[in-house]
């Protein structure tokens, strides 16, 4: 991918805006004001995580025992990873399939639609238009939770509860994916150059292809904005699934966590559900990293130019 | 020219939607298989049944029933203990799907009665067992001549205590509510960082199995109507009891079953708890440390001489409307709770105390405890279980009231108001909320 | 693909279509539109309506002529067939099952004497809405996190704010880095983060509370009936900030560098820059953030319900998601959980598009 220069209304300052690098100064702040600033935000940012880690290597005597950051003296990481993947029946690695099914095909197919469906909003005059996007502008608005309760009910007359479908589905729709897919297909897609695929005898799908191609960072965008938002949903695998097996990491985890600390039951898994949790964040991470440059140049806000 | 394209182009997009829709049918068709609702077959073959319990030790329980009983296969589920099972009972009931059988705590038989879910089990032969159980176990699951649950387990209360904390500072185990809390003074003038008990504010069932041993009848079934004085005062004096110990900061006041409170039974913070039998297990699960420091004495009384009980928890089993197979899935609850080898196996797990009478001499019941400084602790809580008052009547919204006295005492403990007042709030707000739901109320 | 290379070169082309003679090369800060980059970092610009009653975020088309009509007739079933499969899905599970939210809430369970069976469903028409509003738990409910998000909301931004402005001067090293750290906690799952800081609050537990106790400090109660609202504040805020951040950040990367430049020859500081030309131009990313914080704050629902084991001061009530959780589940009372749900929907578009009116009315005047 070559860096290409923008040009300016001032055509002797020139900048290189993907590296997010200025050359020169703008700033006059003292630079260790600044940098102690970030350094304290990044200790309260991180600290947490570093006892996350510092955790899921101890056992569950030293977790209430020993100080919580830093590590004891009995390095147990491997004693709770075996644990965690054994334990009952070995439910987390079947958790972390069901996310990864859940995130994966709804964010891919949820991204597919969302993208139809703003490039024909945003690329085709017709009846109903702007009510139609006037209601999905409005769906954003909507809360989740609202949503939930009625949609077991609903669900449910059809026998779709405690299903793979009863979260995949929903996951599918993605208002603000619209909203983005549209607003980008607007500014990025030109209408010559559908026009122009037309005349050479394109189809509609043909055309949709080409705009496609126009879309990628405002579809990679929108593929990471539903992957983790359907990664982190807990409240409509909750009210959905009974069947353990079909829980996402949100859901099983919490159940780990209630269970711990009821009357009857005999689990003691404070350890386990550390190391879960720990486990349960590195894909996300992993996965921002990878696609950061894609984030960073798919969206943003700016001013009017000259 | 143009009109052919425009049709290809359609054709093509129809296509697709056409394999698009098909890979969905397909799939919907090969999810249905994966799914994990009540399959029943109704004609030849097995019976499956879904039965849903958190009692440790019952998935056990499942297993050796379907050996013994090739024909009738019942599918085990821990969906969660208490109201988390109940909320998705809920749900499933609104949705005809939930299980067979489930394991429900005597204090929400009536919320369940309401839903008119539970079926009747006289019809299967439940009465045989009538005079088998504990007799007021029997009474919270009939009503009137309809029987809609096979007893499971009881939950009389006792007063653990650590003997060791007591023999160090000299406190002499309480016999009366007044020594109670005289050793709760002299314990912790001794040693300012212990504390004799905890008072868990949102612990409502807790607190009722005390107002129980008091003869406080929070409801009562008065001809077609409910009678609620959930401010009795017996419920009061109760009240201002625990109140007194509050204020003078002798107990803790932090939430039960969470991770400070077991912290505190291990360390001796906490010196004594009152609790059932299934509290036990418990306490050698989240206080291992504490091995052989623990001893149990009967439930302090109101007025010396006097032997009554009140009761915390027990369950039992129903069987639910949604089910094909009424007469196997009661079969299967009675079998369940009276079948020594299936209770055995939950005694161990859980050290549930069984409400079915004969297994109350069951050899896992019979011996000292190395936990409990070699005390055989069962045969108090023998002696307990006839000691509870076997007229306590649940009302029809009990989790709404226990939600609110959570509320309202959660509120007492941070100094705003007291616990009467919280008793006396909740009152009012049952009364209304039962009203507001057509139930017919007198005070 | 000639024509495509045409298109992209120069991304300021002016087309053959629009009259751009009255495009003002100045700033003018109220003139804003949402700019999209694509991945090679040519800058795609699409000017604000300037309507006033629109959105500050609407964009529209480059292009204002109306499509040519002889090519209306063939494309005429292409767009109702591309929204089908996400319009289908939309209203099987959005707008159905808002609708049938709207039809329980009008309907109540009726029981009678002892009520010990099946109740009877009756039509109620209003009545429940009347209760929800003369519901104390749910009013109570709705102010707390009315509280809640005054303060939080403006804090997180706040910060979100002034770490995307430091990130983006130059006076910042390892950006990468910073970027990075800020942004881990959102990959942690919601409920997972609560969790987490649930332990980090937990008096047995903390590493916070043991060692302030270690310095002889009165032990800090993280989940006390003053505090315990604001220890669910800081998990939000630890979770979301960086997410913030990095979205006011990529519209501060947008600005353009002669701006600046300008104002460097006008003489102006660091501050300066920051306060007259940075924060005015990432003011709709701003207002979007805000929006998404807005929503998401009436909705509390995770935090207490994991903090709610081991803290007494979260009542059945704390949060309206939290108490319509609870009337639904709990209580097996659909229909007035419904209702509550219905009200709160409509606090929150209420207050949301109130917002958004509100911020237009001064971007737009």
């Amino acid at each position: 991918m070559s860096q290409h220069i923008v040009s300016e209304p001032l055509p002797d300052i020139q900048e290189v805006v993907t590296t997010g690098q200025r050359q020169f100064r703008r700033f006059n702040l003292n630079t260790i004001g600044v940098m102690t600033f970030l350094f304290v935000f990044t200790v309260y940012f991180l600290v947490p995580f570093f006892w996350l880690i510092v955790s899921s290597t101890k056992s569950q005597a030293d977790l209430f025992g020993t100080f919580g950051l830093w590590f004891a003296p009995d390095f147990n990481l491997f004693t709770n990873l075996q644990q965690l993947f054994t334990f009952n029946d070995g439910i987390y690695a079947r958790w972390l399939l069901n996310t990864l099914l859940y995130a994966g095909v709804g964010a891919v197919l949820g991204t597919f639609f969302a993208s139809m469906a703003g490039y024909a909003l945003a690329k085709y005059t017709f009846r109903g238009r702007n009510l139609a996007f006037s209601i999905i502008l409005g769906a954003i608005l909507v809360p989740a939770t609202t949503l939930a309760l009625p949609l077991y009910l609903l669900m449910s007359s059809v026998g779709l509860t405690n299903t793979y479908w009863s979260v995949l589905l929903p996951s599918l729709v993605s208002p603000f994916g619209v909203y983005l897919a549209r607003i980008y297909a607007a500014a990025a897609v030109p209408d010559e150059l559908l026009e122009a695929a037309r005349i050479d005898g394109a189809s509609e799908f043909g055309t949709f292809r080409i705009a496609l191609h126009l879309m990628t960072p405002a579809l990679v965008t929108i593929l990471l904005f539903q992957f983790v938002a359907i990664w982190n949903n807990y409240f409509l695998p909750l009210v959905m699934l009974n069947d353990p097996n079909l829980f996402p990491i949100t859901v099983g985890l919490q159940s780990w966590n209630v269970t711990t600390s009821n009357p009857s039951s005999g689990q003691t898994t404070y350890n386990l559900i550390v190391t879960g949790a720990l486990l349960s964040s590195i894909p996300l991470l992993i996965g921002c990293i990878i696609l950061q440059r894609f984030w960073r140049s798919g969206l943003g806000a700016g001013s009017v130019k000259g | 020219m143009q009109f052919f394209s425009s049709f290809s182009w359609m054709r093509r997009l129809a296509l697709r939607f056409a394999i698009v829709g098909t890979l969905f049918v397909l799939m919907t068709s090969l999810a249905a298989c994966s799914s994990g609702t009540n399959t029943s077959n109704v004609s030849n073959g097995p019976v499956n049944l879904t039965f849903w319990s958190w009692i440790n030790g019952a998935d056990k329980a499942v297993a050796l029933w379907n050996q013994t009983h090739p024909n009738i296969h019942v599918k085990y589920s821990n969906v969660g203990s208490g109201p988390v099972e109940y909320d998705k009972l809920f749900t499933g009931i609104k949705a005809n799907n939930e299980p067979d059988i489930a394991q429900v705590e005597f204090q929400v038989m009536p919320t369940f009665e309401t839903t008119g879910a539970l079926v009747d089990l006289s019809p299967y032969g439940a009465g045989a067992f009538k005079n088998q159980f504990v007799p007021w176990t029997w009474n919270q699951d009939t009503l009137g001549s309809a029987i809609y649950g096979i007893p499971g387990d009881t939950g009389p209360l006792a007063l653990y205590y650590r003997a060791d904390l007591f023999a160090k500072y000299h406190i002499p185990v309480p016999t009366t509510w007044a020594q109670y809390a005289d050793d709760a003074a002299k314990l912790h003038a001794a040693n300012p960082n212990t504390f004799m008990t905890d008072f868990p504010p949102k612990q409502p069932g807790w607190f009722t199995g005390l107002e129980w041993q008091t003869g406080a009848r929070l409801f009562r079934i008065d001809g077609q109507s409910w009678k609620v004085s959930i401010n009795s005062p017996q419920a009061q004096q109760v009240a201002s009891y625990w109140q007194d110990l509050i204020s003078r900061k002798l107990i803790k006041t932090e939430p039960d079953f969470a991770n400070a409170w077991f912290h505190d039974l291990q360390s001796g913070a906490v010196a004594t708890w009152i609790t059932a039998p299934w509290g036990a297990g418990i306490i050698e699960l989240n206080a291992p440390k504490t091995s052989g420091d623990w001893k149990v004495a009967p439930i302090p009384q109101w007025q010396a001489g006097q032997n009554v009980d009140g009761n915390w928890g027990g369950s039992s089993n129903v069987v639910f409307k949604s089910t094909q197979h009424p007469k196997e899935a009661a079969e299967f609850a009675e079998w369940l709770n009276t079948n020594q080898a299936s209770m055995e196996y939950q005694i161990k797990g859980n050290a549930l105390y069984p409400a079915y009478e004969p297994l109350l001499n069951s050899s896992l019941l019979s011996s000292p405890l190395p936990f409990f400084g070699n005390q055989n602790i069962f045969d108090l809580f023998k002696q307990a279980s006839t000691q509870v008052d076997d007229s306590f009547q649940w009302g029809p919204t009990m989790e709404q009231v226990y939600s609110d006295t959570g509320d309202n005492f959660a509120n007492a403990v941070n100094g705003q108001g007291t616990l009467g007042d919280g008793l006396n709030a909740v009152q009012q707000s049952t009364i209304a909320y039962m009203k507001k739901q057509g139930f017919s109320v007198s005070q | 693909m000639d024509e495509t290379a045409r298109e992209r070169s120069p991304p300021f082309k002016k087309s053959n279509g629009g009259d751009r003679s009255h495009q003002s090369p100045r700033i003018d800060r109220y003139n804003i539109v949402f700019v999209l980059m694509d991945s090679q970092g040519n800058v795609k610009e699409r000017q604000l309506k300037e309507e006033k009653n629109r959105m500050a975020l609407e964009v529209i088309s480059r292009n204002s002529h109306p499509h040519a009509h002889r090519t209306f007739r063939r494309r005429a079933p292409a767009p109702y067939l591309f929204l089908m499969p996400f319009g289908l899905l939309f209203i099987l599970f959005f707008i159905a099952p808002i609708v049938y939210a709207i039809y329980q809430s009008l309907f109540r369970s009726q029981r009678s004497g002892l009520g010990l069976g099946a109740p009877i469903v009756s039509f109620n028409g209003l009545a429940n809405f009347a209760d929800v509003l003369h519901d104390s738990n749910f009013s109570s409910g709705v102010g707390r996190v009315l509280l809640y998000g005054i303060v939080q909301v403006p804090v997180m931004l706040g910060l979100a704010l002034i770490l995307a402005l430091f990130l983006d001067s130059a006076a910042a090293r390892f950006k990468p880095f910073f970027r990075l750290a800020f942004f881990a906690p959102y990959a942690v799952p919601g409920i997972i983060a609560a969790l987490l800081w649930g332990y980090l609050y937990d008096p047995a537990l903390s590493p916070f509370v043991k060692g302030v106790q270690a310095l002889g400090l009165p032990r800090p109660d993280f989940l006390g009936a003053g505090s315990v609202l604001w220890s669910i504040a800081n998990i939000a805020t630890w979770t979301y900030t960086g997410y913030n951040m990095l979205i006011i950040f990529a519209a501060l990367q947008a600005i353009p560098t002669e701006l600046y430049e300008s104002a460097r020859i006008d003489g102006g500081s660091g501050w300066y820059i920051a306060w007259h030309i940075k924060i005015p131009l990432v003011v709709p990313a701003l207002v979007l953030t805000c929006i998404f914080s807005i929503i998401g704050t009436l909705q509390l629902f995770g935090e207490p319900q994991v903090l709610l084991p081991i803290s007494n001061n979260i009542s059945s009530s704390y949060t309206p998601v939290l108490y319509a959780y609870n009337t639904a589940f709990n209580y097996n009372n659909y229909n007035y959980a419904a209702a509550l749900s219905v009200v709160l929907a409509l606090v929150i578009c209420v207050l949301s598009f109130g917002f958004l009116r509100v911020t237009q009315r001064q971007a737009g005047v």
